[in-house]
């Protein structure tokens, strides 16, 4: 009894520390979390798994034996007491307790009091022959007690249950050694025997990934860092994978176009299985679980944001790799994903309230150099409204724990790349820079031609600083020009007269273009400053975006992968039976009350003593008593 | 004898119409359901009946409800723009108005009984105890007018309001203050109002927080793990148990101040405030025991496991040890009074754990409501 209460004291603790700490996470999240001192530790005990560690188990085991135990024992005194009509009281004892009434009595019916007895629904014994008189004794009730044995019963028959879905089989071919989980990525066809579970393995809950079109005989068991190949005994088809949008994008339903095929006997079935519509086949439940990109066909023009070189064309595919050398350096591009959906809290023209909005496809790739070094970015391919513009958003970082940092590109008048990198190539164009910069200083009114060349130099200077590196290294340079002893002010009121010479600069730049080129509308056709300010804050920011190459996403098709469960569950019975069990339990103890009563005629006398007894005394049993001891002193006095 | 008839009367004219209703749903609706969702239907109509005619009052505010959410959808006229159009919708029966007069209502009736609480004149009494029926009502007018104005936002939106953080703090003021009515009926202890509305008033802070700063009360689309008639069960039955343990543990608050003297004059003897606690955990926990066992069932079929140890399933099983332990000691041995009060207030700490802190603390399969 304590035992089991301390077991079940453990259990909840251990539960908790299974919600607290993130469970079956990638190893490398816990080093990086704990450091390694505190992650060898973590692991030895098992934490990262918690409900499958050794010690959990064996608590569930214990919990099971020692609730057995307190059955086998209490049971057969339930049983005797639940048969057992305590038919041998005596008068004093009778008289002891809290609700016995003594009364006289005129005329004695003991039928009519039995009668009366069981239309109350009590089962009644009459015992004339008593050597203290005439007895009936009666109760109800008796199923609280076994409410006893249901609640406990049930804990050991679902506790069952869920072992059979554990992983045991497992965890013993693992210590005899016969088993072993899988750490290399590699083919499912080249792995070892001591990495596959056969298909009679007792229970399991696998998963699958499968691209449309793709075939599967065999899934995928996750075990602590590694992994397990579960046999399954027919092969799956993904002939189509679907998902349904609401009209504010977010997603509506996942169905999978199945083909499921009998490996022995051939025999094929198709079926949609969708989230809460799953298919039991050969005793394997098959569920709709994920879904991811299943290899969608890329195609992009490459950019270079911060020289004037033309773009290129590249294609490639999610999951493949692109070699390619991009100013002089070798780089590799890794895709990872793509999505074609993606919902995001947008603060829209009209109103001032952020709403989901589907912004459009989205693709993640890696950029990594010689030395194996990578940048991860994730770029969306239509402009996005932020801050009262539209903009090309690429987000980057150096690891998937930091959040993306992005560079956002002004779109132009057609809502597209082109006029931001026609400016950027302005930029680069030492020669137009430089007539941009005459031409706005002959606008001006400086008066001598000195001081006009001074000026044009200094300009030239600080353009060329905001080419080769941003604000930043226009900062830099101006640090190097003004004396340390200049006062933060003076600094600061430097800093906005070069950004506006940059602005305009940039603007003359426009101008001229717009001159040279009057039949495309490329820049915004009003004067506000925005695209330029804008296109100039993205081209600083781009010496920030790792390789200053730009993916932008001209075309796709989409293939996707669905990813499935599959559950082998034999205990999910006895779990269920446990429950129904479970809840007949707890109902029979607190809803049913046991009550036994007697009533004695003494041998030759009138007097008669009616005693209630009650194992959980309430409230209500006091006047419950009251009530029933008033009728039957009116049906004997009658 | 005459109001006997009376009663029977009502009784069975109140069961046809529901009946009625009930078969006029299942056959103009049946598009809209499955064949689980038709039994779901038929089967409420059942309960409703029963509870109705067990429970006057309940019988009362059923009719009540079902009126004005009648009017309410009848001011519509199918179309949404009317809630700003419309008088009586903008301010008293569109989903969300009633959600406000809700929150209004019950600091209200909280103030009147502890009114009532220290002036004792039966009119105060009366009166927090009316209140909150109304209060209650509104919560139902406008949950009832939110499940309809779901299904005009598009069809395929369309769902019962209780998929979200939002909705079901909403259904926890109301089944609360329910199963308090029911047993400041039963057993006279009106007083226990006073207590017992903190607890649904603290509900009501954390509503509109929750509207005003999240603006959480917007229905959105249920996402695919949801769309299930099981979520028609199992979320009801949990705040039955929710609701159950929040009484308990308010009404052994009130046994903790008399047990150490204070307010004592003004509070119910010791053993009904002990008696009525044990009541509330019992009920609460013959729910959430359902409701806990519906949710591994409706696991099994859309996550592929009864039991994956999802942060939001490990705390009910903790939940539930905690009070499963809690009754084995008042029930097997015996035990009453300040331990229990206590144990049952910590276990409301559990419970609000479970309920809350889960969605604010821990991700997993239930992250259907985040802050």
């Amino acid at each position: 009894m304590r035992f089991a209460i301390t077991m079940f004291s453990l259990l909840a603790v251990a539960s908790v520390i299974g919600t607290v700490l993130k469970q079956n996470e990638p190893y490398n999240n816990y080093i990086i979390k704990f450091g390694q001192f505190w992650f060898d530790i973590f692991n030895q005990l098992g934490l990262y798994n918690v409900y499958q560690a050794f010690w959990f188990l064996l608590i569930l085991i214990f919990l099971i034996t020692s609730t057995s135990l307190c059955i086998s024992r209490n049971t057969p005194k339930i049983l005797k007491d639940y048969k057992n009509f305590q038919d041998r009281i005596r008068e004093k004892s009778l008289l002891s307790f809290k609700h016995s009434y003594q009364f006289t009595t005129k005329k004695f019916n003991a039928k009519k009091i039995i009668e009366f007895l069981r239309s109350k629904n009590y089962k009644v014994k009459h015992k004339t022959s008593n050597e203290e008189g005439d007895l009936i004794v009666a109760k109800k009730g008796d199923l609280q007690k076994l409410g006893y044995i249901f609640t406990h019963l049930a804990i050991v028959v679902i506790s069952i249950g869920g072992l059979l879905d554990g992983n045991l089989v497992f965890k013993v071919q693992e210590l005899m050694g016969t088993k072993q989980i899988q750490l290399l990525d590699q083919e499912l066809s080249k792995i070892p025997l001591a990495g596959r579970m056969s298909e009679n393995n007792l229970s399991y809950r696998a998963s699958i990934l499968l691209s449309e079109g793709d075939t599967k005989t065999a899934a995928i068991l996750r075990a602590k860092e590694g992994y397990l190949v579960q046999e399954i005994p027919f092969s799956i088809t993904l002939k189509d994978f679907n998902i349904e949008h609401y009209s504010t994008g977010q997603p509506k339903s996942f169905k999978s176009d199945l083909l499921v095929r009998d490996k022995k006997t051939g025999e094929s079935i198709t079926k949609t299985i969708s989230v809460n519509k799953p298919l039991t086949y050969k005793g394997v439940t098959i569920y709709q679980a994920a879904f991811e990109d299943g290899g969608s066909q890329l195609n992009f023009l490459v950019w270079d944001l911060n020289s004037s070189q033309p773009f290129f064309k590249m294609n490639s595919e999610v999951f493949k790799n692109n070699k390619l050398t991009f100013e002089n350096k070798n780089l590799t591009l890794e895709f990872k994903d793509f999505r074609k959906f993606n919902i995001l809290e947008i603060i829209s023209d009209e109103e001032q309230k952020p709403k989901p909005t589907n912004v459009g496809p989205n693709f993640l790739y890696k950029v990594r150099n010689e030395s194996g070094q990578a940048k991860e970015y994730q770029t969306y391919q239509f402009p996005m409204f932020v801050d009262g513009n539209y903009f090309f958003m690429s987000g980057t970082r150096d690891s998937p724990q930091e959040e993306f940092k992005y560079l956002k590109i002004p779109a132009d008048n057609n809502l597209s790349l082109e006029g931001f990198m026609i400016f950027k190539s302005l930029l680069n164009n030492s020669q137009k820079v430089s007539n941009a910069i005459s031409k706005g200083l002959n606008e001006s009114a400086f008066a001598t031609n000195e001081k006009k060349e001074a000026f044009q130099s200094g300009t030239q200077n600080i353009i060329n600083s905001f080419i080769t590196g941003g604000y930043n290294a226009v900062v830099e340079t101006m640090n190097l020009n003004i004396p340390e002893q200049a006062s933060s002010s003076d600094k600061e009121k430097a800093v906005e007269t070069y950004i506006n010479i940059i602005y305009l600069v940039g603007q003359q730049l426009v101008k001229s273009y717009k001159d040279d080129n009057q039949d495309k509308i490329i820049f915004p056709t009003d004067d506000s400053p925005r695209f330029i300010q804008d296109a100039l804050t993205a081209y600083s920011d781009s010496f920030f975006y790792g390789v200053p190459l730009y993916l932008e996403l001209k075309d796709y098709k989409h293939v996707q992968a669905s990813g499935l469960q599959l559950t082998k569950s034999p205990g999910q019975i006895w779990v269920y039976l446990g429950s129904i069990l479970l809840v007949m339990g707890i109902f029979c103890m607190i809803y049913i009350q046991e009550i036994r009563l007697w009533i004695l005629v003494k041998k030759g006398s009138n007097s008669l003593i009616v005693s209630l007894a009650t194992n959980r005394d309430r409230m209500d049993f006091d006047q419950y008593a009251i009530e029933l001891k008033d009728n039957i002193k009116k049906m004997t006095n009658r | 004898m005459l109001g006997n008839i009376k009663d029977k009367f009502m009784n069975y004219s109140f069961g046809l119409a529901l009946a009625c209703l009930t078969i006029f749903a299942v056959f103009k609706f049946n598009n809209f359901m499955d064949n689980y969702e038709i039994i779901i239907l038929i089967g409420s109509g059942i309960t409703f009946t029963w509870m109705g005619n067990l429970w006057p009052n309940f019988k009362k505010l059923f009719i009540y409800t079902f009126l004005l959410s009648f009017i309410s959808i009848y001011l519509y006229k199918g179309n949404l723009e009317q809630i700003e159009l419309n008088f009586f919708l903008k301010y008293f029966l569109s989903s969300q108005s009633a959600i406000m007069w809700m929150t209004a209502l019950y600091p209200l009736s909280l103030i009147t009984y502890w009114v009532y609480l220290f002036s004792r004149q039966d009119f105060y009494g009366n009166l927090a105890t009316k209140l909150t029926w109304i209060a209650t009502m509104m919560g139902f007018v406008g949950l009832l007018v939110r499940w309809y104005e779901s299904y005009l936002i598009s069809i395929d939106v369309g769902h019962i309001p209780v998929s979200n953080l939002y909705e079901v703090f909403v259904l926890f003021c109301l089944i609360t203050s329910l199963l308090y009515l029911h047993y400041e009926e039963k057993l006279e202890i009106k007083k226990m109002g006073a207590f017992v509305l903190i607890i649904i008033t603290a509900a009501v802070a954390f509503i509109l927080w929750y509207t005003f700063e999240k603006g959480a009360n917007e229905i959105q689309p249920l996402v695919p793990a949801l769309q299930s008639y099981w979520m028609k069960i199992h979320v009801p039955a949990n705040f039955i148990g929710y609701g159950a343990f929040a009484m308990a543990a308010m009404i052994s608050v009130a046994y903790l101040l008399k047990d150490k003297g204070i307010m004592g004059n003004y509070l119910p003897e010791l053993n009904v405030l002990d008696e009525m606690t044990y009541k509330a955990i019992s009920i609460g926990f013959i729910f959430f025991t359902i409701a806990t066992i519906l949710g591994a069932v409706w696991a099994a079929e859309a996550w592929g496991g009864y039991w994956s140890w999802d942060p939001k399933e490990t705390w009910a099983l903790i939940v539930w040890l905690n009070y499963a332990a809690w009754l084995h000691l008042r029930l097997i041995k015996g035990l009453r009074g300040t331990v229990l009060a206590w144990w049952s207030l910590v276990g409301l700490a559990v419970t609000t754990f479970a309920f809350l802190g889960v969605n604010l603390f821990l991700s997993g399969l239930h992250s259907y409501g985040e802050l």
